[in-house]
């Protein structure tokens, strides 16, 4: 065995404490490290990864199934342009409903379809198996939240369609396109008559609108005359989901970014202050005859082993550990379920010793150039100038001479002080960015939901669910019938759809409002000018400014069905990333007469006195006939997201405490000849406990402090960068989600981190034994 | 170099026939590591204003009984009680608090704080034993005045010789004007010149009635310093000789 080889064996051996730090540090920062980068490479252009995985539709197109035989739908997918088609699938629109008293009911478009695999739209069956046989349905895992005792919907639930046709759950399943918010078997679907046949197409040529529409011309033209009744593009799904997404894509970048950079400072930190308390060592080494090239091998393979061995199991315990929170993510985000990928595996693992081996590979250079006398007396304790300064101003202070001589350690050993307070103020900084993303996404929910405003919504009208069932109460019958139910306050109606506006290059959504809306939630999304306060105003959603331009002040030009009328835009509100013009009633019955002949549903938003019970009010809805639900409708994305970011913050943190841990650690060791020096004169184990644990209290209030302000800053730019991306303007209060109790948790994240990490070893130097520690200096 | 003086046993507040009472006193005193016996049986007094002597080979066990009386170790069987305190029986923090107030060691190597100044580190002890910094550092700064290194105060112990650095650990001993000061090897890290220094300086101290108990290899500091020596060999006290009073 080599010279070599026997002190790197003998001093992993002999430095158990130091060889442990250097695993566990490396351990976390290669776990952190992999679920850092395969949240990144997960977080890019996750809808182009998705719709590849699942080869989802560029276009999906609907057929009149009276009109339009199969024979001649199928014959679409042998057009040119159509590199790949599935279907023709029947599809229906229905209403499924919980058999109970107040039974949950469910409007849901139904497609028959065999298999959910096929050349396109590979459904992702998330939960138990695919319809087989008559009678089993397959719900869109949209529809319910799975493995969640909470959910009327479980694999075995009965269900009825409105024509009376029994259904048990089998399975959930998504699908990217949302092609489907059931699926049964085609035989089934046939049973039950389908009105309409769904085929999904993908093109060889599919960039642009142009692209799109100049195939739907060609598919149009292969079927009967009116066949074709709607289609969906790809292009408007996308921006959908970027819309939706946008804003948590940014923040899983900037926490991916973060953990690396914690994981690369702590690595550097843990090893190159192995190195320099082992410079005595090196220095004896040197005068025993090993060359300067032995003495750095020694170095590099002595904080090389216990790196591989960390490098190796955190490797592992990261991939499960991001697989597992991935999975979850993402796919409650509806963005399928990215693996981890090798190359992030791969790169924590080499990539992790390497750091390990370029941080000590500086001190060890040093070493290399010191001669044995230098290194054995570079070996004591640090001597800094700045250091010794700040002791002399502490020791005249009344503190407790303990909190004093601790409050000066950090500034003997700047470099390292520096990358700790580094990696606490990481650490805050997380913990601040993720308490404002959970305060932001419980606030923008509520916000868009306006659930404090307006408690409850009811769906009726000719395009109702209970129209689809045959027993639709008319518009205003709805709204009279709820105005004059027990506890409400008050009832706007409000019908939502498409209508063109001159000038506009997409066609923005119209909200038309009818009744007060003054008190229903939509003034706390202004971001400029007021809401609607007389007949012919406007307000606009943000992301029209920034698609179309307008501003408060602006006239809007409508037109349906070759009417027209114009509208004074007054306010801008948030929105939730669509292009949306909330206008009144009056300008609808204007541009429709027969508002019950355009068939859309109306939405009645219901608000109740102070202290209603919605699920009360809710059950006296369905006794009514009609069908209603919560606004509060819980955020399967924001909670994902907040969950994700708190996991992180959690392991960013304990990296940080590992990071405190190792300094004083070393700080001890390095100081083991004073600290029983001290406890030969009269400091009692306390008062070494309290000094170390002063040592890094100090840098835990400086870190809190500037990772707070750090964490605040972030937050701000990261949410206006987010919405900006989703060309979204938030109103500031969304952004002032700080408040003082906060702050001070906040704050105290900082000094937990360097408590936890100070505390053990900062036990251990308390009961170093004196006579041990003075013989063996 | 000065002629070797026997010590006074007693300080002149004492009568001369009767005896000063027992600071030290150390019964059956017994210390093992593992297989080892480092103490065997140790029994001794040490009184008041005496400068004693422990002199022996290494691993005799004169420092394991050093550290055993400044409650740096403990004892496996046997006693030490060290003004009228049985020491053996304190707890950590116990024994923190006891060497405070009773006793202060002088080391071989001075053990002084880099990070202090010389004035700091004398400081420092006092401010331990519960002094507002002020008072602590004008204590401290007539200590060395009187030893002779005021004029060093505001240096780091870096920049010192060996005798003054030895002179800032003697003062930082006697800031809390213990009832024992130990020394081990006191000498031992110095050259001739400044060890000689130091011997007076241990000398002067004890004939203003500071007890002192010192281990060392050095015969010559030894007879200097002490009125009794006490040789140990293989962890037993082996020998014991008074020195002539000096009249």
């Amino acid at each position: 065995m080599s010279a070599v080889w026997s002190v790197v064996r003998a001093a992993v051996r002999r430095r158990r404490f130091q060889t442990l730090a250097i695993a566990l540090v490396v351990l976390f920062s290669s776990a952190t490290a992999v679920a850092a980068l395969a949240l990144l490479a997960a977080s890019s252009e996750p809808f182009d990864r998705v719709f590849a995985e699942q080869r989802s539709a560029h276009v999906t197109v609907t057929f009149d199934a009276a009109l339009a035989s199969d024979a001649d739908v199928a014959a679409t997918a042998g057009l040119e342009g159509v590199s790949a088609a599935a279907g023709p699938f029947g599809q229906i629109a229905t209403v499924l409903e919980l058999p109970g008293e107040h039974g949950v009911q469910l409007p849901v478009t139904i497609a028959g379809r065999d298999d959910p695999g096929g050349p396109v739209d590979r459904v992702d069956l998330r939960e138990g198996r695919w319809a087989e046989a008559p009678g089993e349905i397959v719900l869109s895992s949209a529809f319910a939240d799975q493995g969640s005792s909470a959910s009327p919907f479980q694999v075995g639930t009965d269900l009825t369609a409105s024509d009376g046709t029994g259904f048990t759950v089998v399975g959930f399943a998504s699908s990217f396109g949302r092609t489907a918010g059931a699926w049964v078997t085609a035989d089934q679907m046939a049973a039950m008559g389908p009105t309409a046949t769904q085929m999904l197409y993908r093109l060889t040529e599919h960039e642009t609108d142009a692209d799109i529409d100049e195939a739907l011309a060609a598919i149009t033209a292969a079927v009967p005359a009116d066949a074709f009744t709607g289609a969906q593009s790809y292009l408007a799904l996308k921006e959908d989901v970027s819309a939706e997404l946008g804003i948590f894509l940014v923040l899983l970048t900037v926490f991916g970014i973060l953990g690396l950079a914690v994981a690369v400072l702590i690595v550097a930190n843990v090893v190159g202050g192995a190195v320099v308390s082992g410079l005595r060592h090196i220095g004896i080494l040197k005068a025993l005859g090993f060359t300067p090239r032995q003495v750095v091998l020694v170095y590099l393979a002595m904080v090389s082993l216990p790196a591989l061995a960390g490098a190796a199991i955190g490797t592992v315990l990261g991939h499960l550990l991001a697989t597992g929170v991935m999975a979850d993510t993402f796919r409650d985000a509806g963005l399928g379920s990215p693996t981890v990928s090798p190359w992030a595996d791969a790169a924590a693992f080499a990539g992790m010793p390497l750091l390990v081996v370029l941080a000590a590979l500086a001190p060890a250079l040093r070493a290399h150039r010191l001669s044995a006398a230098e290194a054995i007396s570079a070996g004591g304790a640090p001597r800094s100038g700045r250091g010794l300064r700040v002791q002399r101003r502490l020791s005249g202070t009344p503190l407790p001479r303990s909190v004093s001589l601790g409050l000066g350690l950090p500034f003997a050993r700047p470099g390292r002080t520096a990358l700790t307070a580094a990696a606490v103020v990481l650490g805050v900084t997380t913990a601040t960015f993720t308490a404002g993303l959970a305060a932001f996404a419980t606030e923008v929910d509520a916000m868009i939901q306006r659930h404090e405003a307006a408690e409850v919504e009811v769906l009726g009208g000719p395009g109702g669910p209970a129209a689809e069932s045959g027993t639709a109460l008319g518009d205003r019958e709805t709204e009279a019938l709820l105005a004059g139910m027990e506890d409400v306050s008050n009832v706007t109606a409000n019908l939502r759809m498409p209508v063109s506006a001159l000038g506009f290059a997409k066609t923005p959504t119209l909200w038309f409002i009818r009744g007060d809306s003054s008190d229903m939630g939509f003034d706390e999304q202004l971001v400029d000018g007021r809401w609607l306060g007389a007949p012919g105003e406007a307000v606009v959603s943000s992301k029209l400014v920034h698609q179309n331009g307008v501003e408060p002040g602006d006239e809007i030009t409508l037109e349906l069905d070759g009417r027209t009328a114009t509208v004074s835009v007054v306010g801008v509100v948030m929105g939730s990333g669509t292009g949306t013009v909330y206008t009144d009633w009056g300008i609808l019955t204007g541009l429709a007469p027969d508002v019950e002949g355009l068939g859309q549903p109306i939405v009645y938003e219901v608000a109740l006195e102070s202290g209603t019970d919605p699920a009360a009010f809710l059950a006296a809805v369905e006794d009514e006939g009609l069908f209603g639900q919560t606004t509060r409708q819980s955020d399967a994305t924001g909670i994902a997201v907040v969950a994700l970011a708190t996991a992180f913050a959690l392991m960013l943190g304990a990296v940080a405490a590992l990071g405190v841990f190792n300094t004083v650690a070393l700080d001890a060791r390095e100081r083991r000849r004073d600290l029983a020096m001290l406890k030969s004169i009269g400091m009692t184990p306390r008062q070494v406990e309290a000094m170390m644990v002063t040592s890094m209290a100090a840098l835990g209030v400086i870190g809190g402090l500037a990772g707070i302000g750090l964490g605040v800053l972030a937050h701000r730019q990261v949410m206006r960068l987010a919405a900006a991306a989703s060309q979204i303007d938030m109103p500031d209060s969304l952004l002032r989600t700080w408040n003082a109790p906060l702050l001070v948790l906040l704050a105290l994240a900082g000094l937990a981190i360097a408590v936890a990490g100070a505390y053990l070893p900062a036990r251990r130097a308390a009961r170093l034994t004196i006579a041990e520690a003075l013989r063996s200096e | 170099m000065r002629p070797p003086r026997a010590r006074p046993y007693v300080d002149g507040m004492n009568d001369a026939t009767d005896p000063p009472p027992v600071l030290v006193e150390l019964d059956r005193l017994r210390k093992e590591y593992g297989d080892t016996t480092a103490l065997d049986d140790v029994s001794l007094t040490i009184r008041r204003g005496e400068a004693l002597a422990v002199m022996g080979p290494s691993g005799s066990g004169k420092s394991t009984m050093l550290n055993m009386i400044a409650g740096l170790d403990r004892p496996t069987s046997g006693t030490v009680t060290v003004d009228g305190k049985e020491i053996g029986g304190l707890d950590e923090t116990g024994r923190s608090l006891f060497r405070r107030r009773t006793i202060s060691m002088i080391f071989q190597f001075f053990n002084l704080l880099d990070d202090l100044t010389v004035l700091d580190n004398v400081a420092l002890a006092a401010q331990l034993a519960g002094a507002r910094a002020p008072q602590a550092r004008k204590r401290a700064l007539d200590l060395l005045d009187e030893l002779g290194i005021a004029d060093r105060r505001d240096l780091y112990p870096a920049t010192l010789s060996g005798g003054e650095r030895q002179r800032a650990a003697v003062a930082r001993a006697l800031v809390n004007r213990p009832a024992l000061l130990l020394a081990d090897e006191p000498t031992g890290a110095l050259d001739s010149q400044a060890g000689e220094q130091v011997m007076d300086l241990l000398i002067d101290l004890n004939q203003i009635g500071q007890t002192l108990l010192i281990v060392t290899h050095d015969p010559n500091l030894a007879v200097r310093c002490a009125g009794r020596i006490v040789e140990f060999a293989d962890g037993r006290i082996v020998g014991e000789r008074t020195l002539e009073r000096a009249s």
